[in-house]
Order: structure tokens, then sequence, then C-alpha cells
């Protein structure tokens, strides 16, 4: 799952990246809300972290131009003020949730989870295909009920190939997904961790469409 | 001190009406004194005139009368013929000599008793009438007891009628007492001007003070929860970090997050030293006023923000330790150090390239080779946290204040300016050069 962090305060910014990696997310995070306003047409993001303070284009101008300009991603707003009438204005400028600061990274992951989640229709939290079920809160992988030894961007690139049932995905697409902007991509590493998964979960788990990409295989 | 305003009035109503009452009487009495004497005397002289008429009738008949017993009536008179032969007499007690051929008013003291006498000379004999003088005494006493009386009798009543107007004139205090009694302490309301004239002035001042209080009150509750707020960011900062540091497994990430995480809390100390500072600043009314040991403070100076010059790379330029020229030679030493730190500290952290403090006898300026301020926030960056748009460097927002305030306490001002050639200039000038 990509997110775009727009936080101009190094240290929650840099917590945020930090936490959120080691969470499961492939993170992006910029400091100044006009680089923000057009950050968001960078990469093909889940979610939006997105601070009301912001220097050079404040978070609710910037979270408003989107909205006018068709942008759909869902964001979860960051503000230090609790005043009521901050939350309404920011709720009513086209955001899907709000945190005040001090906050929990637990509880962000949890609602950038849960955003995502009610964008893509789902209403239970956890993933299932098959044998294989997948709990995106705890970040564990089941076959027939068995915990399965998953390393962080299998886990990722299993949340997104459930997420997209009865899709094909593009190797340049799930490099989007799994991969932030600090990160090199190795030429052949979604097949590396496609391989992987494949071991582990059952050779048919996932399907090769020659030349298009990858998707699920049927349901046993 | 407490006192009774009642008793107050009375006593100084009792004090200023005595003594005018004791002059009235005095003046009444040597009035009355002077009235009685011409007035007896009146009747003496024409007593004294009548008895002349009968004298040739007693004359004629040229026998001497006995003398008659006293009747004691105060009165007394006799009557000679021309050889000085007594003729008739109402002694009195007195014993009265012939003066032929005096005419006039004499004055006589006999057994104690003071006597008026009038003699009256001519051809037909003389006549002597003589009242005694105890008899006008006691007419004046009458007079003076009636008028004593009269004020004794008459001062209970004024007193209660003083006592009465008082209580009523006092009535509005009690109202205004009220007012303040039920008032909440943050009611900013003025009280009610419907009070006599002689309270408008005291409850235009209380109005004035409430105001004030109020507003100042206003300003204390901005600033505190002004200050949590900015207290979140940090608190939000160290918070997420030191999750981090629970969470990731590399050693390497760990340590960064927990160094993360000492910047935080470095962070967050800074902000709350300023807040500290700025409260104790504006608490204080009066600072310290000694005589400033200016080389001692550039020194000082010099060694708190020498370090964070060169973390930043930047060039600092203090005058020379025997530099003279200062618009303040008396003041509040650790006051102006906090002062010039922070301007320092600001050129530095926002500006860079060569910062200077240049000083001279009418003001010190702290110029940097930055980028300045846009001229739209040279006035918003002294108002408390505010932190322009585009900032990368850390800081609590609070730093133009404390430099306005402590300035303002030292009778200088500030003010902001963008250099031609780049950069932002600090300039404190003495306020009244201005």
């Amino acid at each position: 799952m990509r997110v775009l962090i727009i936080e101009d305060d190094e240290l929650i910014g840099d917590g945020l990246q930090a936490g959120l990696s080691a969470l499961g997310f492939a993170c992006d995070w910029l400091r100044d809300g006009r680089q923000g306003l057009a950050g968001i047409g960078a990469a093909p993001y889940d979610a939006v972290v997105l601070d009301l303070g912001l220097p050079g284009m404040d978070g609710l101008a910037v979270l408003a131009a989107w909205r006018r300009s068709g942008r759909s991603e869902p964001v979860l707003l960051l503000t230090a003020r609790d005043a009521v009438d901050d939350r309404i204005r920011g709720l009513d400028s086209g955001a899907d949730d709000y945190l005040v600061k001090p906050f929990a990274l637990g509880e962000v992951a949890a609602r950038l989870r849960a955003l995502v989640r009610r964008r893509s229709g789902h209403s239970t939290p956890l993933l299932q295909h098959g044998r294989v079920s997948f709990d995106p809160a705890a970040r564990q992988a089941t076959l027939d009920g068995k915990v399965v030894d998953l390393s962080a961007r299998e886990l990722a690139l299993l949340e997104l190939l459930l997420g997209n049932k009865g899709r094909v995905l593009r190797r340049e697409q799930i490099e989007e997904k799994l991969y932030d902007w600090a990160h090199e991509v190795e030429s052949n590493a979604i097949e590396v961790h496609v391989h992987h998964l494949r071991k582990k979960l059952g050779s048919d788990f996932i399907k090769t469409r020659r030349g298009i990409g990858y998707t699920l295989g049927d349901e046993a | 001190m407490s006192y009774s305003l009642r008793g107050t009035l009375i006593r100084s109503l009792l004090k200023v009406v005595t003594p005018l009452w004791l002059l009235i009487c005095t003046l009444l009495a040597f009035h009355a004194w002077h009235e009685v004497n011409e007035l007896y005397e009146e009747q003496q002289t024409l007593f004294a005139h009548q008895l002349y008429g009968t004298l040739p009738t007693l004359v004629a008949r040229s026998e001497p009368q006995s003398v008659r017993p006293g009747d004691n009536d105060h009165q007394a008179m006799a009557v000679w013929n021309p050889r000085g032969q007594l003729l008739l007499v109402d002694s009195d007690g007195l014993e009265l000599d012939a003066r032929p051929g005096f005419t006039g008013f004499a004055s006589l003291r006999q057994h104690d008793e003071d006597w008026r006498v009038y003699y009256l000379s001519g051809e037909a004999g003389s006549v002597a009438v003589a009242q005694e003088m105890s008899e006008r005494w006691e007419m004046i006493g009458g007079l003076l007891l009636t008028q004593g009386l009269l004020w004794l009798l008459l001062l209970p009543f004024v007193l209660l009628a003083l006592w009465w107007a008082v209580g009523r004139g006092l009535a509005p205090l009690a109202r205004i007492r009220e007012q303040l009694q039920q008032r909440a302490p943050d009611d900013a309301t003025p009280l009610s001007r419907e009070v006599p004239r002689e309270l408008q002035t005291l409850i235009d001042a209380m109005n004035d003070l409430i105001g004030r209080v109020a507003q100042t009150l206003q300003r204390e509750r901005r600033f505190t929860a002004d200050a949590a707020h900015e207290l979140r960011s940090p608190l939000a900062a160290m918070r997420v970090q030191a999750e981090v540091a629970q969470l990731v497994q590399d050693p390497q990430q760990r340590e960064r997050a927990l160094q993360q995480l000492m910047n935080g809390v470095d962070r967050s100390s800074h902000l709350l030293a300023q807040l500290l500072a700025l409260s104790r600043i504006e608490a204080a009314q009066q600072q310290q006023d000694e005589a400033l040991d200016w080389p001692l403070l550039l020194q000082e100076l010099h060694t708190e923000v020498s370090a964070l010059a060169t973390s930043h790379h930047v060039t600092l330029q203090l005058p020379p330790a025997g530099h003279t020229q200062w618009p303040l030679q008396h003041g509040d030493q650790t006051l102006l150090l906090l002062m010039l730190r922070n301007l320092l500290d600001n050129a530095i952290r926002y500006g860079g390239g060569t910062v200077t403090l240049q000083a001279d006898a009418t003001r010190i300026s702290v110029s940097d080779e930055g980028e300045g301020v846009p001229e739209a926030l040279l006035d918003k960056v002294c108002e408390r946290f505010y932190r322009p748009p585009g900032q990368q460097q850390t800081g609590s927002g609070l730093g133009l204040s404390i430099v306005e305030r402590i300035a303002t306490l030292h009778g200088l001002r500030l003010s902001l300016h963008n250099r031609e050639g780049g950069g932002l200039q600090a300039v404190l000038t003495r306020s009244h050069d201005a």
C-alpha cells in the first residue's frame, strides 16, 4: 500500500515515514503544500496523510484543490488544533478522516487501512482467497489457518493481489505500489517476490499472464 | 487604616461648629452687655432727672428725711439740697457720698458689690441714682444660658440628621459592593454609572481597571491555549519516533529513531524554556537596573552562539570587547543577553552568511545575509508562535516576542527591515529617539 505523507515538521514526517514503512506501507514524504499539490499525481497512492498547517500552501487549500481537480484519494488529516470547527472544516473540505496531534502511529496505520478498505468496498478487515487469508493490521498471512512466514515485501504483494481480485496487475503497477522513491527496485524484484509467494502459498496461488502481468489464481 | 466616614464627618462638624458657636456667643455677650448698659443707664438718667424735678418741693419742706432702710432691690438713690445736706435716701446698703456740682456716671465698689451711679447736680441740689452691676450680669447670663440650652437641645437632632444623611449618601457604595461581590472574576462588563457624580470618577477608574484585567486575562488564556497547541507538535514527534524505535528491528534504524526522539526532547525543552522566559518577562514589571558590563555581555553572547554559528556555517561578527558605544548603560544584564542571543539565534538559523552585530550610542542592529522575510510578513513574524511558511529550521516562534518584550522594558523599539543587498536587519532603537 503506497501512502503520500505531506508534513512540514521534520521529526513527525520522518517518524511517520519510518514507522509506516515498518508497518508495511510504502511511503513518500513531502514537506511543502505546493509540492504536495502536484506530488499526488506522481505515483498511484492508496491514501494521503496531510498535515493542516503547511508552509507554502495550507493543507485545507491543497485538499480543496485536489478535490476540485477530481482527485479522490482518501485523505487522513493531521491537526494540532482540536477545535470542533477545525475538524468540521477539514471534513467538509473533502477529508475522509482526521487525527489530532499527538497521535499513535498504530492509529494512523489502522485509519489508513480502514480508509483504503472502505474505498475498495471491503467491509471486513481480513482479506481472503481460497485457503489463504491475510490480516493487514497484524501483517500476518495464514494458509489453512497456519501462519506462513512472509517478508514485508511479500506481505505487501499479497495484500495488493488480494485487494485487486479478478484484476491483472502489470509489473510496473506492482513496483509502484510496493516501493517508495527512496528504494531502488531491482529489475527482477517482483519476479522474485512472486516466486517466493508461490513457494509458500502454493504454485497456483498466482497466475502469470504473459506479456501483461500477474493476477490471483482460481479459488480452490 | 480603617475609619468611619460617619464618625469623621460628625467629628469634623463638631470641630468646626463648636468654636464658631462659642465665637458667636462671645460676640452676642459683648453686644448684649453694651445694649443692657445703654438701656439701664438711660433709665438711671431718666430717673435722676425725675428726682431732680422733685427737689424744689423737698427743699421747701427743708427738713431732712431720715434714712429709709434698704428694700434690697439692687437699686439705690439719694437726694441732697444745695448745701449738700442729705434730704432723701434709699441706700440699699450703699453709702453714697454727696458730690455737689458733679453730673455724670461713676463706678463704685462697696461690700464686694459693684455699683454704677449717676449723679445729677444743679442749683436745686443734687441727686444720685445707683444700680448694682450684678443685675446686669444676671441678665447677660440668662441670655447666654438660653443660647447654650438651645444649642444643647438642638445638637442631638443635628447629629441624628447628619447620621441619617451620611447613610443615605453612602447607599450607592453598598450597591456597588453588592455588584462587585456577585461578579465573576472574568466578567468584563463595566459597572453601572448610575451613581452620584462624586462616585463617578471612582466607577470610571474601576471600569478602566476591569477592562484592563479582562484584556490581560484574555491574552493569558490565548497564550496558554497557543502554548498547549505548540506543545502538541513536539509531543506528536516524540511519540511517533518512540513508536518507531519500538517497531523497527534494524538496530541502525532504531538508533536513528532514538536520536530523533532526543531531538524532539531538545525541541520541547527549547520551546518550554522560551515559554517560561516569556511568561517571566511578561510578569516582570520592573527589571534589574544595574550598570551594564558590555564586555562581559559580549563575551557571554559569543560563548552562547558561536557553536550554533559554526554548525550553520555562519561567520559571526561581534563588536570588539572594548566597544564603548551602546544605547544603554543601565539595565538588566541577563535579560539583555537573552534578547541579543535570540536576535543572533534568529539571524544564524533563518538568515545565514555573515551575521553582524553593530552598536552605537542610539541603536543596536543585527543583520544577516539570508533571504530576508517577505515584506507582507514583516509585521507577523513578531507575533507569538508565528513561523513564516517554508521554514525548515526548528524554532518556537517565540524568539521575537521575547526580544520585543525585553526591548520595551528597556525603552527600546524593535524594527525589522529587509536589507538592500539581501538579508534581514533587526534594529533596536531608543524609543524616545525614534
